[in-house]
């Protein structure tokens, strides 16, 4: 099962690669007036514990393939227990249960024929805090490629996942320096690039902005817009102006673990059907 | 002042003054017992009055003196210049130490041919394994692991038969700079390459490989014997040179404090002059040349050495290590990142701890009942003494293990995993390479609490030996073991106040030198 394999199965009979063709240039929320994309990861009553404490409560929601679907809501109201749990990363957990199905590719990913490594590989992650290797630049964005032993062209894969996560330009005279030796907002697109290399279908991004200044920022939001034409995007995030700057659709959870709303960004933030989701965006309470 | 007392009262701290000068007086016994018992110590070991006191005043001239200035001089410059030259003092001590130890090993316990035999025996395998690497890899691991393993067992029937039994033998120093100044020179030459560029890496491994040559060259034409000179130039003159011309290249602003190493030996050897121009005559020391390498045991303090009891315990350390280090690791990672959190996990933590505390002498009872009473070995030997002292430290390598593992960020793993690898590539590549430094030092740590374990040691049986270990099986020696039998069979006040001392002193020297590289390693580290 390789990667470029699943990449085709999916695009084919679906009506994702039309789209990417048409997608206009600039703010990611234009691309929605083209209309629906395929469903790329569907959960279904999807519900996780900590020990005897509910995070979610059978959440069902629908991720549109190369779209960027943002998740706000309140601390604690389980944002990032739902991106982990697309990856399974809540399986290193060990206190997290999880009921219901989280469908990748029409696949639920909780069966117990699924590789949660295999599908590690296919979904990328990117965290709040930048978190890169005390390894060289190169050997951060090459980790993944060589946990795969997809190690042919590797120089040239490194670059490319550079330039994608717009890095190569600081970056390209010292990828012998560690990671560890760029500024927060380049540690942040290292890890970008190291997540991107390995050519996933879906990056998922928790706050990956949160920790970084205004400039920085704005440079991870240009980067997540461009990512939406190659890459399904998920990302959690505390700011409103940013949830609705760059991303196609918005689910809102609200305290608790339920998932309140979830549709186009511009509705939501417009005219949300739920009176507490408005008073959530408006800054009423939260 | 009165005002404020009016306002806000005052509040008594006359328990807490108290408490803190019983502390204070506490941590003062402590450490006073400590210097009286070590000034004693020294005073017998060194017997510092013996000398003419026109000796103490050249050498306080010479050496004191000019070196305690320049430390104070180089502390007022910065606190790193003096931690440079404290450093390039103290790490060519230890380094020609611990190269002493390797050349005793060499002299006395294997011979070199047989050395350069297993070696050569295990190159084989290693070769195999690379030429696999090279191939591509639809190799199934299993298959590949089944080779080497063949490979590997083979070899080791096959090849030092061979190489022994070939007509002409290669010069001890030959052998010692092939099979540890070539690795050496490659190691070093990577490194440096990787620091300061290709030519410099080049030229800095044919520097060591041709460095370790003239030393074995130099140490047979001088009569100090090729196998020490090939030793010190490659584990004491390298690293020290290494470290020299860092600092001269990297560290310009500390530059300065290499003039304290260079004080001190200028003068040692200027007094050294002084004193033989002068006729001035330095202490009997019972720390001497003929006591660390005699092997006689007997009633008379003059002849005795402790000889035996340093390579006793350096043979013993490396079984130690070779079987408490790779399990006790093993078994912490185990621990950290693969059992589950289940109350049989739990348990077994509990356990450990206690372990750790169980007296050492219980630790001996075991290995006496484990390997001499069941596995049938014969008591006191190489192999059980280093056994029950794996088995003393297992439990201390791993919590000290498990600390490093701990210390990890979490983040760490969870960027491995969330690119997709498995358990065991986190492991290797993320967990292990962090914590290693931790490791290191718990390990050495570890180790130096079995260096000075006596317990275990008599109730297995090891107890009194005159000459040196020539395999797994002959009974072994080890340096508080030595101590032990002076204190006890030789038991006379002509012992006590002076080869007892002088052991005493060579004990804790070692045990010191180890410690202060653990606490190296990891200041060093933790500065990252
Ligand atoms: N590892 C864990 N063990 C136990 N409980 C947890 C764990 N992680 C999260 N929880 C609980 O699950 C609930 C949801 O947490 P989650 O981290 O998903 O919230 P979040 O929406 O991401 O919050 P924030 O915006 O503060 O990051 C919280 O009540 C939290 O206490
Ligand atoms: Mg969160």
């Amino acid at each position: 099962m390789s990667n470029a394999d699943k990449r085709t199965d999916v695009s084919e009979g679906s009506s994702g690669d039309e789209y990417a063709v048409g997608v206009p240039e600039g703010r990611g929320r234009d691309r929605d007036a083209d209309g629906e994309a395929s469903t790329i990861i569907e959960s279904r009553d999807l519900s996780v514990w900590y020990n005897d404490n509910q995070a979610l409560r059978s959440v069902s929601m629908e991720i549109p393939e190369k779209r960027v679907t943002a998740m706000v809501g309140p601390s604690g109201c389980g944002k990032s227990t739902y991106l982990r749990s697309i990856n399974r990363m809540n399986d290193l957990i060990d206190a997290a249960r999880v009921e219901g199905e989280m469908l990748f590719d029409g696949k639920n990913v909780y069966d117990d024929d699924v590789d949660p490594v295999a599908l590690r590989r296919r979904i990328g992650m990117v965290f709040q805090q930048p978190n890169p290797f005390p390894k060289s630049i190169y050997d951060n964005v090459a980790y993944g490629l060589r946990l795969q032993d997809r190690t042919e062209n590797l120089d040239e894969k490194v670059e490319d996942a550079l330039r994608n996560a717009a890095l190569w330009d600081e970056v390209k005279d010292q990828l012998d320096q560690s990671g560890l030796d760029l500024s927060g907002g380049q540690q942040q697109r290292l890890c970008i690039a190291r997540a991107i290399a390995v050519d996933p279908e879906v990056v998922l991004m928790d706050e990956p902005a949160s920790a970084l200044d205004p400039v920085a920022t704005s440079k991870i939001e240009d980067l997540i817009d461009e990512m939406a034409e190659e890459y399904t995007v998920v990302i959690v995030t505390h700011n409103m102006q940013q949830a609705a700057r760059i991303s196609d659709k918005t689910a809102v959870f609200l305290t608790g673990g339920e998932l309140v709303e979830f549709d186009d960004t511009e509705k939501i933030f417009e005219n949300p059907e739920n009176e507490r989701v408005e008073d959530y965006i408006t800054g009423k309470f939260g | 002042m009165s005002n404020a007392d009016e306002r806000f009262g005052r509040v008594s701290r006359r328990i807490g003054k108290l408490f803190r000068a019983v502390l204070f007086a506490s941590t003062l016994a402590g450490i006073l017992t400590l210097a009286v018992l070590l000034v004693y110590v020294a005073n017998d070991a060194f017997q510092p009055l013996s000398a003419d006191p026109g000796w103490h005043l050249v050498f306080l001239l010479t050496l004191v003196v000019p070196t305690v200035a320049t430390g104070w001089w180089c502390y007022r410059r910065s606190y790193g210049t003096l931690a440079t030259g404290l450093l390039g003092t103290v790490m060519p001590g230890i380094a020609a130490l611990y190269a002493g130890g390797l050349a005793a090993l060499f002299i006395d316990v294997i011979p070199t041919l047989v050395w350069l035999s297993f070696v050569i025996a295990l190159a084989v395998p290693a070769g195999v394994v690379v030429a696999l690497r090279r191939t591509d890899r639809s190799i199934p691991f299993l298959a590949e692991l089944g080779a080497v393993l063949g490979v590997t067992a083979g070899s080791l029937l096959v090849v030092p038969g061979l190489v022994q039994g070939l007509p002409t033998v290669p010069a001890d120093w030959m052998v010692l700079v092939l099979t540890l100044g070539l690795p050496e020179a490659f190691l070093l030459g990577r490194w440096i390459e990787g620091r300061w560029g290709r030519r410099d890496g080049w030229i800095a491994g044919a520097a060591i490989l041709f460095g370790s040559a003239v030393g074995g060259v130099l140490g047979t034409a001088t009569g100090f014997g090729a196998i020490p000179g090939v030793a010190l130039t490659m584990f004491a003159a390298v690293p020290t040179a290494l470290y020299v011309t860092i600092v001269l290249r990297e560290r310009p602003e500390r530059r300065i404090g290499l003039l304290l190493p260079a004080v001190i030996v200028g003068g040692a050897l200027a007094g050294e002059l002084l004193v033989g121009a002068l006729g001035l005559t330095g202490p009997a020391a019972w720390v001497d040349w003929g006591f660390l390498t005699s092997t006689t045991q007997s009633g008379d303090p003059r002849s005795v050495g402790i000889y035996s009891g340093i390579v006793g315990t350096i043979l013993l350390m490396f079984v130690v290590a070779a079987i408490a280090v790779p399990a006790g690791v093993g078994a912490a990672v185990y621990l950290e990142e693969y059992a589950p959190d289940t109350t049989f996990t739990r348990i077994i933590d509990v356990n450990i701890s206690n372990l750790a505390g169980v007296p050492s002498v219980v630790y001996g009872l075991l290995g006496l009942g484990l390997f001499v009473r069941y596995a049938g070995q014969p008591t006191g030997t190489l192999l059980v003494g280093g056994a029950t002292l794996a088995l003393l430290v297992f439990p201390i390598v791993i919590i000290s293990a498990r600390e490093a593992i701990r210390a990890v960020p979490d983040s760490a793993r969870q960027a491995s995993y969330g690119m997709g690898a498995t358990r065991w590539q986190t492991v290797k590549n993320v967990v292990l390479p962090r914590a290693f430094p931790g490791i290191l030092t718990g390990t050495i740590l570890a180790l130096s609490r079995a260096i000075g374990e006596t317990a275990p040691l008599l109730v297995i049986g090891a107890a009194q030996v005159f000459g040196i270990p020539d395999s797994w099986t002959s009974t072994i020696g080890a340096m508080p073991l030595q101590l032990y039998v002076w204190a006890s069979t030789y038991a006379s006040p002509a012992f006590y106040t002076t080869v007892l001392a002088a052991g005493i002193v060579v004990l804790l020297t070692a045990m010191l030198s180890m410690n202060s590289i653990a606490i190296y390693v990891r200041n060093h580290y933790e500065q990252r």
